[in-house]
């Protein structure tokens, strides 16, 4: 059947049955949240356990069974490889791998997959998984992609149950108190994690630095928490930023940057009090830096930010700028260290932020955001998760959640990429639907959405290059020859889901080009 | 005789194409994304060599994101240098020819064989692009730049003006007008020009060249730069040389080597006037030096301000991020605005009802001040319509 973005949907995939995609905020929940099974302890029961090995033992982990991982050492986690060699030696089979996120240092899953160690894989796929399970990847199911609010709803509402969680703990004592902001290497809030440690069957805390009790602040709680682990190396911080921190040198970039800091000047809601997501790319980060100066000029201080914190960010809170930065994941060592130190900036979780199943979500609360995407098409709809190759190499992050929350929500992307045009006439992967995103920001000036005709008029007075997507998109394709496209065959091999649980869009196997 | 070429970087936006003799055309390729890319890249390597008159040679191309402009600039580039009688690709002028007074608050300087930097540069909202085959090109890359350049001209559209920086004419200046001038740039920038024999030289060449690409008359433009102290002096004949000169620019740095001053206000002082004069009175537009700090924004904002006070119409610039600094700078304030549309209303009232004099709050108004009116009016509609941001 076709969803509302009218993509084709299976009916059924991998023994699941899918509801299609109505709209954005079309579904409404119900029933009753899928918690773990009540569990007490003695008062004098440890939790330290020598190794991963034992703590395998321990759970009893068995072919067939969930085990999950957060992502906040992104490209730098050393965990993942870790566990899954253990379970390796072990014999297990069959595992399903919940990781928040995959990154290119877990190539080496490659093995594991092919070996049938992994037969499943939920959550975002960053480079070479995400390419391998493309072509054919060998896995029993296809993947299932959700954002960052909706994996937090698919554990709450039972669609996914995890057997035991792993949590990468950058501080832990050995009652099982953890936080990702203190210890030898802090990677920033391992919040992610919350929901994993109070939904899984079984949590084990995995440290490089064991503290003495209570190890604080409490992102994931003793009370949660049923095994510990102290090993040598749990990850690499130096790559929590993966090298995206650096305000672009490209002019082309900075002039993209500096159209977006335009649009939120221009908008209605550009008062003191406004609130705004400013990512990690570095075109975000020059937006931000520039939005700074605005705020500066006009003498408005935002009432909050939502993160990824990076110093430009935190620059902003420091010169009272920013009044407060809601944290979900940090993105270098100064915001890291500003948790510790700021009062204004708190961490959260995805439930907080981004949960559509909830009674409430801060991006519901924000004015302006900033998103990048691989594509986006003449309908406005944003493909973040694969390229125009075909191939499966990005997870969707908080792109949906915060796109659908912000009252603009504000595209930033070049009109070409390369070689490669960036609009096209259709979106080879739909993550967000178009009618969540307000204004596409490109190098060659910027559109609005047709539905938003009171705001592309004041964006036209305030003297801003507003064009058509169509114009745009002709001045990119007359400058280069037609690329080639994939070809896909029948086969699925990921799912991708809306924040609410429907589906959206599959990714079919890149079977060619042509 | 054949021999190997090369031609083109492996920075982003650019390619390296490599050329040795082959009796039929031997095409490689080496990119990103090979299934999607690669037939595109080839299908403008084949029409490159075919317009350039090429049908053997062995052609290897490494992409690192080349669009088809700079991928067929390159392929040509390296195969004139590699295979005896590959001819120039000829080119159609696409621009119209802009008007001797228009706004040049503005003239954006561009490297003429990076194109990372070439890519978007008109998106900034400059009046004048100045694309630079002299000093910011070395010399092992001066053919491949003004090829480069050719194509560039031939297929970017853009708002703004677009001008080729020479190199002077005993230096390759001549084979640079030869590339671009079929490409029709709205104007020629003449560094070191030293007198007016320098800029008749010029203005001689671009005649011969618009004659023989069949182009009409007259409709490239000239702008000198004065930037050594025998060119200081001989501004007044430099300026008034010919009539394709619509500007003089100064160049600072330049002027201090070859004067042995040190950088101030004060020593630039003599020079600036001089050469405003000279301009003004040949009836031609005056264009400061480039500031080349490019962190420095209120270093820039006040020089420009003070340029303009001096009378100068506009100001080069080494970096996008400086075009709306000196857009504000130039742009009228609002009274001075204000003033202008009563002196132009009260001219044009007059001049429809025959009386001679005119005044305006109280004061005699003459020609001269209402051409001027005139001109802060232009400069204010340019602000208004130019995008500076």
């Amino acid at each position: 059947m076709k969803n509302a973005v009218g993509r084709e949907i299976p009916e059924v995939v991998g023994g699941r049955t899918l509801r299609p995609f109505e709209g954005a905020f079309a579904t409404r929940a119900s029933g009753r949240k899928a918690a773990r099974a009540q569990k007490g302890i003695g008062r004098d029961e440890e939790k330290l356990l020598p190794s991963l090995d034992a703590a395998l033992e321990a759970t009893g982990l068995a072919d067939g069974m969930t085990i999950s991982f957060h992502h906040c050492f992104r490209d730098g986690d050393a965990l993942v490889n870790q566990v899954v060699d253990a379970c390796a030696r072990k014999g297990l089979r069959d595992l399903r791998l919940f990781a928040t996120a995959l990154f290119p240092v877990h190539k080496p899953l490659l093995e594991h997959i092919e070996s049938g160690v992994i037969g499943r894989i939920e959550g975002s796929m960053n480079g070479p998984v995400g390419a391998f399970v493309s072509q054919g990847g060998m896995l029993r199911d296809p993947a299932v992609l959700r954002s960052h609010g909706g994996r937090w709803r698919a554990v709450e509402a039972g669609d996914v149950h995890i057997d035991v969680a792993f949590i990468a703990a950058p501080q832990a004592d050995a009652y099982g108190n953890a936080n990702g902001i203190h210890g030898k290497t802090p990677c920033g809030p391992i919040t992610f994690a919350s929901v994993d440690a109070q939904y899984a069957d079984q949590t084990v805390v995995v440290t490089n630095d064991l503290a003495p009790y209570p190890a604080h602040p409490f992102e994931i709680q003793q009370g949660w928490t049923d095994y510990v682990v102290e090993v040598d190396e749990i990850g690499d911080p130096g790559n929590i930023a993966s090298g995206t921190l650096q305000i672009t040198r490209s002019p082309t970039r900075l002039r993209i940057a500096r159209l977006a800091a335009d649009v939120v000047v221009a908008s209605p809601y550009f008062v003191d009090g406004f609130s705004f997501q400013g990512g990690a790319g570095g075109v975000s980060l020059a937006t931000v830096a520039y939005l700074g100066e605005e705020m500066e000029r006009a003498g408005i201080v935002s009432s909050f930010a939502i993160g990824g914190g990076t110093r430009f960010l935190i620059d902003l809170l420091h010169r009272g700028r920013v009044r407060t930065i809601l944290e979900g994941q940090a993105f270098d060592i100064e915001a890291i260290r500003s948790l510790r130190e700021d009062d204004g900036h708190v961490t959260i979780d995805p439930g907080h932020y981004a949960n559509y199943d909830s009674r409430g979500s801060s991006t519901y609360r924000l004015d302006a955001a900033f998103l990048g995407a691989t594509e986006v098409d003449l309908e406005f709809n944003a493909n973040v998760n694969t390229h125009s190759d075909g191939l499966l190499l990005h997870g969707i992050g908080g792109h949906q959640d915060v796109a659908a929350g912000a009252s603009m929500t504000i595209i930033t992307v070049p009109a070409l990429r390369g070689r490669l045009p960036v609009i096209v006439d259709r979106v080879t992967t739909v993550t967000t639907p178009g009618e969540v995103i307000d204004v596409i920001v490109t190098d060659r000036g910027i559109a609005v959405n047709p539905a938003r005709e009171e705001l592309r008029d004041r964006l036209v007075a305030a003297g801003l290059p507003v064009r058509e997507l169509e114009e745009i998109k002709k001045e990119a394709e007359a400058l280069t020859q037609p690329a080639g496209v994939p070809v896909f065959g029948d086969e699925i091999i990921a799912v991708i889901e809306w924040r609410d649980g429907t589906v959206i869009d599959v990714v079919r196997k890149v079977e060619g080009w042509a | 005789m054949s021999r190997e070429a090369v031609a083109g970087s492996d920075g982003r936006g650019d390619c390296v194409v490599r050329v040795s003799a082959a009796k039929s055309l031997k095409i490689t390729v080496r990119c990103g994304n090979p299934p999607l890319l690669e037939p595109g890249i080839r299908a403008v390597a084949e029409r490159t060599a075919e317009a350039a008159g090429v049908s053997g040679a062995a052609i290897e191309i490494a992409d690192s994101g080349a669009l088809d402009f700079v991928l067929s600039a390159r392929v040509e580039a390296a195969l004139r240098e590699a295979v005896d009688g590959a001819t120039a690709i000829g080119v159609a002028p696409q621009r119209k020819p802009s008007r001797r007074d228009r706004l040049r608050r503005s003239r954006l300087y561009s490297p003429g064989n990076n194109p990372r930097l070439l890519l978007g540069i008109e998106m900034h909202g400059a009046d004048c692009l100045l694309f630079d085959l002299e000093d910011a090109v070395p010399p092992a890359e001066k053919a491949a730049a003004r090829v480069l350049v050719k194509h560039l001209l031939a297929t970017v559209t853009m708002d703004a003006e677009a001008w080729v920086r020479i190199n002077p004419l005993d230096a390759g200046g001549g084979e640079d007008l030869v590339e671009v001038i079929p490409a029709r740039p709205h104007g020629v920038c003449l560094p070191k020009a030293e007198d007016g024999d320098d800029v008749r030289a010029v203005a001689e060449r671009i005649a011969a060249l618009e004659d023989e690409a069949g182009l009409e008359a007259g409709l490239v433009w000239i702008l000198p730069i004065v930037e050594t102290a025998r060119g200081t002096l001989h501004a007044e004949e430099i300026a008034a040389a010919d009539p394709r000169v619509v500007s003089l620019a100064f160049g600072a740095e330049d002027y201090l080597r070859d004067t042995g001053a040190r950088r101030s206000w004060e020593a630039l002082l003599w020079p600036r006037a001089q050469l405003l004069a000279a301009a003004r009175s040949a009836g031609v537009q005056a264009s400061d030096t480039v500031y080349s700090n490019v962190d420095d924004d209120d270093g820039l904002r006040s020089e420009t301000c003070a340029v303009r006070d001096l009378g100068f119409d506009g100001k080069g610039a080494i970096h996008p991020r400086q075009v709306p600094i000196l857009h504000d700078a130039f742009a009228p304030s609002e009274e001075e605005v204000d003033r202008a549309r009563r002196i132009v209303a009260a001219a044009e009232e007059a001049e429809a009802q025959g009386i001679g004099a005119v005044t305006v709050d109280g004061r005699m108004v003459d020609r001269p001040v209402v051409d001027r009116a005139r001109r802060t009016l232009a400069l204010a509609d340019g602000t208004e319509g130019g995008g500076s941001r």
